[in-house]
């Protein structure tokens, strides 16, 4: 149970809205549901305008507790003479201050009224009036289920240096004691932390046996990885890759182009709330899942392009050189076993380079760079995490109009610029481009195997009445904090080394800013 | 019809064009009134109000409504404080010298309407 309180005076027409916006933050933080959210705000602010406007000052406190917000705003008079009159849509007391800034016009209790499940008015002329209402807030259902994880941590290389905290766009890592850990509750398995980390020691998990091909093996790569050998034409590269000992290579490119054609289709369809965002990055729909909830109706129900791979070729004896954790974990929910067949570009880069390195190199004429494949004007490709963010508040916000899809990629430069791949983002997308034709392939798009489901990630406690008192702390144990985001104590925030202490991850003591007796003050 | 194209075919003057992200809202439904209470009971979520009243209370309304812009009549404008609070709250005002019913009649010969069209 969480208790919050505010003082509200008289008169104070510029201050109001102070509480009901502040109750919002709670609202939004314990997962109740927009629409209650809405509704609460909209109650909450009646009720404290109707204290400024008519008394001589008051309180407004609310109480959340499981699955319920219970408002009560009580005033210090003049109390009203006749309740049921007052209830009525129209009937007004209001000073001409009031009417003049557009209150009081008899429409507050039923405003409050409509927006509650149950509005209670008492009033004692020449003493005050009391006004309780509830709401229900009916959290989004979900479930806790563990979720495995593709990134691997090699805590021997770990230079302390804490770049990672702040790269990860959901402050999933920590690092103490010179050991980085990430919280897989919180973990999109996107690239963030590994680009940022340049010894290396957060990285993508390799298959146990290396790189092992079997009699009627199919290696499937990324495009990014055939363009991705300096002037080595793509079709050499493919001999190479073949030269490994598999007896098929296959691109992962025609899935994706499939893709895009697909979501164009439902997009032209209009079969989903627009935009239409494309699953084509798994961590990306992870991120949506976990911090957008919101937006899940928007993404479109099709096997992302590695899925949809493995859909065609899951019978036969596929190693997959995945280029981030998302895809490994997207192709883990598929098939487990296709834990001991991804490996990473760096492993297949080391076995090729040399036999690379032993032909004869033929000059070749630069081919002109082409467009991208599938572009279209309907379509928003957006990269990089910052980016991706930004694009997905606007979806949530109802600003981006007029985009009928969004493709976004959580790598800088789309899949060309993960950091497992050894070339730059722009040089390998041009030579890819440059060489379009060179590694045809026939693909289809899948319907999506799992629907799509939100993560409780962000919230505190599946019991909505433990994640309440669980906010509480945490609330106390921020205002706490210095609010430096030092990185110090191992949390990439306060915020989030507050949480850590409430969710028993950490204690206060490791902040340098708190000396040991605050520490252990409270 | 997007915000930006009401706002040229009106000629309205945009009062926060710190406000970016409302350009290209597609505004279908609109809302007049000077009654706050009115607005919030009634407006439609991302529409765009239509009103008199110029103080801190029209942002806060706004904000609890959903609201994606304000159209001041009558050439009244906000002061600053007005301005950052709409800013803060990513709400676009304009101001044009027209009156209320003409600004509504032209919004409505636009495609954007009300609650029971």
């Amino acid at each position: 149970m969480e208790h919050l309180a505010y003082d509200i005076q008289s008169g104070d027409f510029g201050g109001a809205g102070a509480a009901s916006r502040d109750l919002k933050q709670h609202l939004k933080r314990i997962g109740a549901e927009s629409g209650a959210v809405r509704r609460a705000m909209i109650a909450a602010y009646e009720a404290e305008m109707n204290v400024v406007i008519h008394t001589e000052g008051g309180r407004l406190e609310a109480t959340v507790s499981d699955g319920q917000l219970d408002v009560d705003v009580v005033d210090r008079g003049p109390g009203i003479p006749d309740v049921p009159q007052a209830m009525r849509e129209g009937f007004s007391t209001a000073s001409s201050e009031a009417r003049a800034l557009g209150f009081g016009a008899g429409m507050g209790l039923p405003n409050i009224e409509r927006n509650s499940d149950r509005l209670r008015v008492t009033s004692a002329v020449g003493d005050g009036t009391r006004v309780s209402f509830s709401i229900g807030l009916r959290p989004e259902a979900a479930d806790q289920g563990a979720r495995p994880s593709s990134l691997g941590i090699a805590a021997e290389l770990c230079r302390d240096c804490r770049h990672c905290l702040a790269a990860c766009p959901t402050a999933a890592v920590r690092v103490r004691e010179a050991q980085p850990s990430v919280l897989h509750h919180l973990c999109v398995d996107c690239t963030c932390c590994i680009a940022a980390c340049d010894p290396g020691a957060l990285t993508l998990l390799d298959a146990p046996d290396g790189l092992a091909p079997g009699a009627d093996g199919v290696l499937a790569v990324p495009p990014a990885l055939l363009a991705g050998f300096g002037d080595h034409a793509v079709d050499t590269v493919l001999e190479e890759l073949r030269g490994l000992g598999f007896a098929e290579v296959v691109s992962v490119h025609p899935y994706e182009d499939q893709l895009r054609r697909s979501v164009l289709d439902l997009a032209a369809a209009a079969a989903l709330p627009t935009p239409i965002i494309s699953p084509v990055c798994p961590a990306v729909v992870s991120l949506i899942e976990l911090k957008f909830p919101s937006l899940v109706p928007h993404l479109a129900p099709l096997a992302s392009p590695w899925e949809a791979l493995q859909r065609d070729f899951g019978e036969r004896d596929v190693t997959y050189v995945v280029s981030c954790p998302s895809q490994r974990t997207a192709l883990l929910a598929q098939q487990p076993t296709a834990q001991r067949r991804t490996v990473t570009p760096r492993l297949v880069r080391a076995a090729v380079l040399p036999r690379l390195a032993a032909r004869r190199r033929v000059a070749q004429g630069t081919p002109a760079p082409q467009p991208q494949a599938a572009g279209a004007d309907d379509l928003l490709v957006v990269t990089g995490v910052s980016h991706v963010l930004a694009v997905l508040e606007q979806i949530e916000d109802g600003r981006l109009t007029g985009v009928a899809s969004v493709e976004p990629f959580i790598c800088d430069g789309g899949c060309f610029g993960s950091p497992l791949l050894g070339e730059d983002a722009y040089v390998a997308a041009w030579r890819w481009a440059a060489a379009a034709g060179a590694a045809p392939g026939e693909a289809r798009s899948y319907e999506r195997a799992r629907p799509y489901r939100p993560r409780p990630g962000i919230r505190l406690d599946p019991d909505m009445a433990v994640a309440i008192r669980k906010l509480a702390e945490l609330d106390a144990e921020t205002k706490a904090l210095p609010g430096k985001d030092c990185g110090v104590c191992g949390a990439p925030t306060c915020a989030a080394l507050a949480e850590d202490i409430v969710m028993g991850r950490a204690v206060r003591a490791l902040c340098p800013y708190i000396t040991p007796q605050e520490g252990s003050a409270s | 019809m997007k915000l930006e194209d009401i706002a040229r075919e009106l000629g309205l003057t945009e009062l926060t064009p710190e406000v970016t992200g409302n350009r290209q809202a597609e505004i279908e439904r609109g809302y007049a009134s000077d009654l706050l209470s009115d607005v919030l009971a009634h407006a439609p979520e991302g529409s765009v109000l239509v009103t008199l009243q110029v103080h801190l209370n029209v942002i806060a309304v706004a904000s609890h409504a959903e609201l994606a812009a304000v159209i001041f009549a009558g050439d009244r404008r906000p002061d600053d404080d007005m301005r950052a609070k709409a800013i803060a709250e990513g709400i676009s005002l304009l101001v044009s010298p027209a009156d209320t019913f003409d600004i509504v009649g032209r919004l409505y010969a636009m495609g954007v309407k009300g609650n029971h069209a």
